[in-house]
């Protein structure tokens, strides 16, 4: 049997557009993912300790309103406990010239609006296996 | 057995462990079928609460209410919260964690979301395994979460010690609450959003249920427990404190570890094959007919047959009836490979493709169903290279016994 991704998709800081969050849930779930959904406004704590209890391999973070400043600070909260090997990718609104600070702190992908859903979809496929491949070296 | 350091700090409640063998044993990846040994012998600790009800009737609701409660008295708890997953594309949005407020960030609560994996039932294939996991890694209640359940997801009986069902007000009228199905397994009966203005009758109806079924002597509950009635308004708080009350006094009178006691009822896998076999070798039918036992495993066993002059008919093609006995045999070995006396009442077969001599078939027999009384399974009747011969359904009458010869325990009657 394959090792199913876990995904999950989440909103961090004070920004409450979740419309785009709940697309791309939806899509990752009609493309055969296991995704864990949250409304927004949660803290980086929370999210820390749900990647690890749900034993996630992709965190997808919609922003809208520059929440997007906030993930590095997610990410090195993830590395502190241990779980730095999960994928964080971002979609949203992201001012080109903020990307490189984000690829450079850790985030795996920037999708800007436009990004056609298979493509998003593809990427956290083959992210997630990579996650999984480690996680479970001799899982088959 | 998993690696030592591994299970260590899976039974010590390491968080990131905990999360992988889940995993681990939700995908039935190597070492699931270790993990499961290395923890039997070690679970019957924690209580496992069991909370079930249609969609939307507040299980998850509840269970934020309730881990509120459970953690303000410094128990450690862990949830499983089973979702359903798409028919189409077998992903799963999973979404129950997000109504449990915000007591999912607790040192002491560990929650995790399953899918359903297209397991009927209300919960997944693995559930029963992650809460051994959980219950060993030291949770003092485990609660389970089913899928938003019909009348007849009736897993969650045989997993939880307390069985919690909710019935939000003004669903239907008091024959649905007549009716049979998971109604009769509850131990609590939760009336939810007690604020509601029909959640008064509601509970009315259930209450007169409870009360028809107890006249009757139906009540099919252990020992004295006498199932009740509760009026919650989780968001509120309302009801909450006397449902809290009613658990603990379930906890008590039942104890923990219901599953492992059903377990232990069931045979496990080699045993089952064993039993099949000996059943299959003192059966002169089956014999005489040159069936060869091929395989089981709780709920479901194997026969093969090969083809000979003497399973002809007038027209030169394998007879009806040769093929009838042959899923008929997988059939009753599969019904009676849980060690206990099950008898046909019913059965029908259609026929899909003529069979010539010399021609190998496979019965392969599985459950669809089983409850206290009934059960149906399916067989397919095939060739070797997977074609369909005949399709099969049957049902049996469970009795209390144990099959012919078998005496108190399937174990030791060996050699029979």
């Amino acid at each position: 049997m394959e090792l199913r991704p876990r995904v999950l998709v989440t909103k961090i800081g004070l920004d409450g557009h979740d419309r785009g969050a709940r697309v791309v849930a939806a899509c990752l779930r009609d493309a055969g993912m296991e995704v864990v959904y949250t409304p927004p406004w949660q803290d980086i704590p929370a999210v820390v300790k749900l990647a690890i209890e749900e034993d996630i391999d992709v965190i997808g973070i919609s922003s809208l309103a520059t929440d997007h400043l906030i993930v590095p600070a997610l990410i090195e909260a993830l590395r502190a406990a241990g779980a730095g090997d999960v994928a964080v990718i971002v979609g949203g609104i992201v001012p080109d010239e903020e990307v490189p600070a984000l690829i450079e702190a850790g985030v795996a992908q920037v999708f800007h609006p436009g990004a056609p859903l298979a493509r998003i979809a593809d990427f956290v496929r083959s992210a997630a296996a990579r996650v999984r491949a480690t996680r479970f070296p001799d899982a088959r | 057995m998993p690696h030592p350091d591994r299970l260590a700090a899976i039974l010590a409640g390491e968080r990131t462990a905990l999360a992988r063998a889940i995993s681990m044993l939700e995908n039935d990846a190597r070492g699931a079928a270790a993990l499961r040994a290395a923890l039997r012998g070690r679970c019957g600790r924690a209580h496992v609460l069991g909370i079930t009800g249609a969609p939307g009737a507040g299980k998850s609701t509840l269970i934020g209410a309730l881990l509120g409660a459970f953690l303000g008295r410094g128990l450690k708890v862990a949830v499983a919260a089973v979702d359903p997953s798409s028919p189409v594309s077998g992903g799963a949005l999973l979404g129950d964690r997000i109504r449990m407020g915000s007591h999912a960030g607790h040192e002491n609560c560990f929650i995790r979301s399953l899918s359903a994996r297209g397991q009927l039932g209300g919960l997944s294939a693995s559930t029963g395994a992650v809460v051994d996991l959980l219950d060993a890694a030291g949770f003092d209640t485990v609660i389970v979460e089913t899928v938003g359940a019909g009348q007849s997801e009736v897993d969650l009986a045989r997993l939880a010690d307390t069985r919690v069902v909710l019935c939000p007000p003004g669903l239907g009228d008091e024959v649905q609450a007549l009716k049979a199905g998971i109604l009769e397994l509850a131990d609590l009966l939760v009336v939810s959003k007690a604020d509601h203005p029909l959640a008064g009758r509601t509970a009315a109806e259930l209450r007169d249920m409870l009360a028809l079924r107890r006249h009757g002597g139906a009540h099919p509950g252990a020992g004295t427990w006498q199932p009740r009635v509760l009026e919650v308004d989780a968001a509120a708080g309302t009801g909450l404190e006397a449902l809290l009350e009613a658990i603990e006094e379930h906890r008590r009178a039942i104890g923990c570890g219901r599953r492992l006691q059903a377990r232990e009822a069931e045979a496990d896998t080699a045993d089952t094959a064993a039993l099949c076999a000996r059943l299959a070798a003192r059966d002169p039918f089956v014999t005489s007919l040159g069936g060869e036992f091929a395989g089981a495993r709780p709920g479901a066993a194997e026969v093969a047959l090969a083809i000979r002059a003497q399973h002809l008919n007038f027209n030169g093609t394998c007879h009806g009836g040769v093929i009838f006995a042959l899923a008929d045999t997988a059939f009753g070995l599969a019904s009676n490979s849980r060690g206990r006396l099950a008898a046909g009442i019913d059965a029908h077969v259609t026929y899909h493709s003529a069979v010539h001599e010399g021609e190998r078939l496979l019965a392969r027999a599985r459950e669809i169903s089983r409850s206290r009384k009934l059960a149906v399974y399916r067989v397919d009747v095939e060739r070797a290279d997977g074609t369909l011969v005949a399709a099969f359904t049957g049902t049996v009458f469970i009795t209390g016994a144990h099959p012919a010869g078998e005496g108190t325990s399937s174990r030791s009657a060996g050699g029979a």
